[in-house]
């Protein structure tokens, strides 16, 4: 079997699970510039859907494919991203020198589809299916009409056949869906994965002492013309809701459940 | 001329009225003339009708036998086709599930801005497009500014209600030359199941989560959603725990839905769930928890243990 270059792309975002704790307590806050979140305690780590799309590509090489298996970013300050990318078994780490903030999905895609395509191609591009932060979704799309690759979302499976095909598993609303197309191909992983592998105690080691590559969007041939996002954070807010809950009593669970009965039929919700 | 275009798959789906809804409140917010693209076959009086409620000035046809059931590729090929004999300056989809591959791919394709999850829309200064989109798995919105004239939109299910226009139109209908090729790089070998009632159609919905305790415990959110006539459904978590199918996830990467009833046992209601919900006529709460965020929304809750209370509710709502 030929081998071949898998490239997965990876972004850093605040974690999810912070973001969340602090909504769900009513405490997520907006900063003075209307459109950044303030909590400073949040920690940034990789977007959990890419960690899975490593995942995937970790599990065809355990599969016997013979692949080499890059990760990149677009931003800086991805150190931490990278080595855990590289502790989890990339052969390269790379990480287009921008700042995130400063781009649009269009430009973050350009630059992404312009490093695979000027460091040699790739036979697969694995994505997450969307990252937590803006869950937008549409960087993997953007990649592959850029390459003219096809695209497949959200798989729980990926599956290589021969080197030539790949053959993935979809999460559709109507059930499973198995869906083959001919490589270089786009995939996008989804939660269904399963939970990635953690990397061993020896493999973070190793990584703090791989390089990563780092490339100037001038490097990948991204000029500045191409370099303004037109899709523009202007303000960000936390939604309000409206409570008006009316909380059914009882002792036991029996009375409960003979209230809320009771409360449904007065109300017409229940005949 | 400039033109909001809303665009289906044929006839559409339930959104199908409410993006009808959002494009015309865009187009009269000097948007431009209002349009309803239609993609592949689709019951011309049955279009006429909506169309004409919703105030639509004209239906463009994009038909071509590659069109007549879906295929992202020819989907892509042929409204990237249309986008460039009829320039819409607004190109809004319902965010379906298909529209989620189709809409980014043609923003690569005609080198147009893109934005999906969107809840609003309004016209700006200079009339740039200004879209209100759920971020942070619904946690927070988003206010995007796009850059020039021309923007895809996807929008999501329940953003708006579904209003007809004040005044009712007789929309033209015009027929779209393209020719797409047909030919799918992306072959279905295994398709899904499609057999049963669908969640989005439910009346009833009762939905479990972690609180439920274990797997087998899904039982319990399965009988009472029977007793009820409805449906279960689920959490992401216990749909990544296995518990249970993908098919019963609820939420922002599950179903959005929209029943009479939505029971939902052991869910803490983070926002991500509540995007698949909210849009309940009756939310009823069970959760352990007097502090769980899904209280918030609920019109009804109990505090109290999900396993005991499905059972006792199957047992009464049977009596």
């Amino acid at each position: 079997m030929p081998s071949i270059r898998i490239v997965v792309c990876a972004k850093e975002v605040p974690d999810p699970d912070a973001v969340n704790s602090y909504a769900v307590a009513g405490r997520l806050e907006i900063g003075d510039d209307g459109k950044t979140l303030t909590q400073t305690a949040i920690p940034r780590l990789m977007n959990a859907y890419d960690e899975q799309a490593i995942e995937a590509a970790l599990r065809l090489r355990d599969a016997g494919a013979e692949c080499r298996i890059d990760v990149v970013t677009a931003g800086r300050d991805a150190a931490s991203l990278l080595r855990h990318a590289a502790a989890l078994g990339a052969d390269e780490i790379a990480a287009i020198d921008v700042d995130a903030s400063a781009i649009d999905y269009h430009v973050a895609a350009r630059l992404l589809a312009a490093y695979i395509e000027t460091t040699g191609g790739a036979d697969l591009v694995l994505c997450g299916r969307q990252a937590s932060d803006d869950d937008q979704g549409v960087v993997p799309a953007l990649i592959g009409e850029r390459l003219g690759m096809p695209l497949i979302t959200v798989a729980r499976d990926v599956q290589l056949a021969d080197g030539s095909a790949v053959r993935v598993t979809r999460v559709t609303p109507d059930g499973d869906e198995v869906v083959e197309a001919a490589c270089p191909a786009v995939v996008t992983v989804s939660s269904e994965l399963g939970p990635p592998r953690y990397p061993t105690a020896r493999q973070t080691m190793a990584a703090r002492k791989k390089q990563a590559t780092v490339l100037s969007p001038g490097e990948l041939g991204v000029g500045d013309e191409e370099m303004a996002p037109r899709v523009e954070l202007v303000r960000q807010f936390v939604p309000e809701i409206h409570g008006n809950c009316e909380m059914v009593t009882g002792e036991t669970a029996v009375e409960q459940a003979a209230n809320l009965i009771a409360a449904f039929r007065e109300s017409g919700v229940l005949s | 001329m400039s033109a909001v275009t809303a665009c289906t798959w044929g006839a559409g789906s339930n959104e199908t009225e409410e993006l009808l809804t959002l494009a015309r409140k865009l187009s009269s917010d000097g948007g431009g003339e209002f349009v309803w693209a239609v993609v592949g076959p689709a019951d011309a009086a049955a279009l006429q009708e909506t169309a004409g409620k919703h105030g639509v000035t004209r239906i463009d046809r994009i038909e071509s036998a590659a069109l007549e059931s879906y295929g992202a590729d020819a989907y892509v090929e042929a409204l990237a086709a249309y986008c460039e004999q009829r320039e819409p300056s607004k190109l809004l989809f319902s965010q379906t599930f298909d529209a989620r591959t189709v809409a980014p791919r043609l923003a690569g394709r005609t080198n147009t801005p893109v934005v999906m999850n969107a809840l609003d829309l309004a016209s700006g200064d200079e009339g740039r497009l200004l879209v209100t989109a759920s971020a942070f798995g619904g946690d927070t919105r988003a206010v995007y500014r796009v850059a020039g004239d021309r923007a895809i939109v996807c929008v999501m299910a329940n953003a708006v209600a579904a209003e007809p226009a004040g005044t009712a139109t007789t929309p033209a209908i015009e027929r779209v030359d393209v020719t797409p090729a047909g030919d799918e790089r992306v072959r279905v070998v295994e398709a899904a199941r499609t057999e049963g009632p669908r969640l989005e159609d439910a009346q009833v919905i009762v939905a479990g989560g972690r609180g439920l305790g274990d797997a087998a415990n899904f039982a319990l959110v399965q009988q009472l959603a029977e007793a009820l006539g409805g449906m279960a459904a689920a959490s992401r978590p216990i749909v990544d725990d296995g518990w249970t199918d993908a098919a019963k996830q609820i939420g922002l990467t599950g179903k959005i839905v929209r029943p009479a009833l939505y029971i939902a046992a052991g869910i803490s209601g983070a926002s991500q769930h509540m995007a698949g919900c909210a849009a309940a006529k009756t939310i009823v709460a069970i959760n352990r928890d007097p502090d769980a965020a899904i209280f918030r929304y609920a019109r009804y809750g109990i505090v109290g243990d999900c396993v005991e209370l499905l059972p006792e509710l199957t047992k009464q709502v049977g009596r």
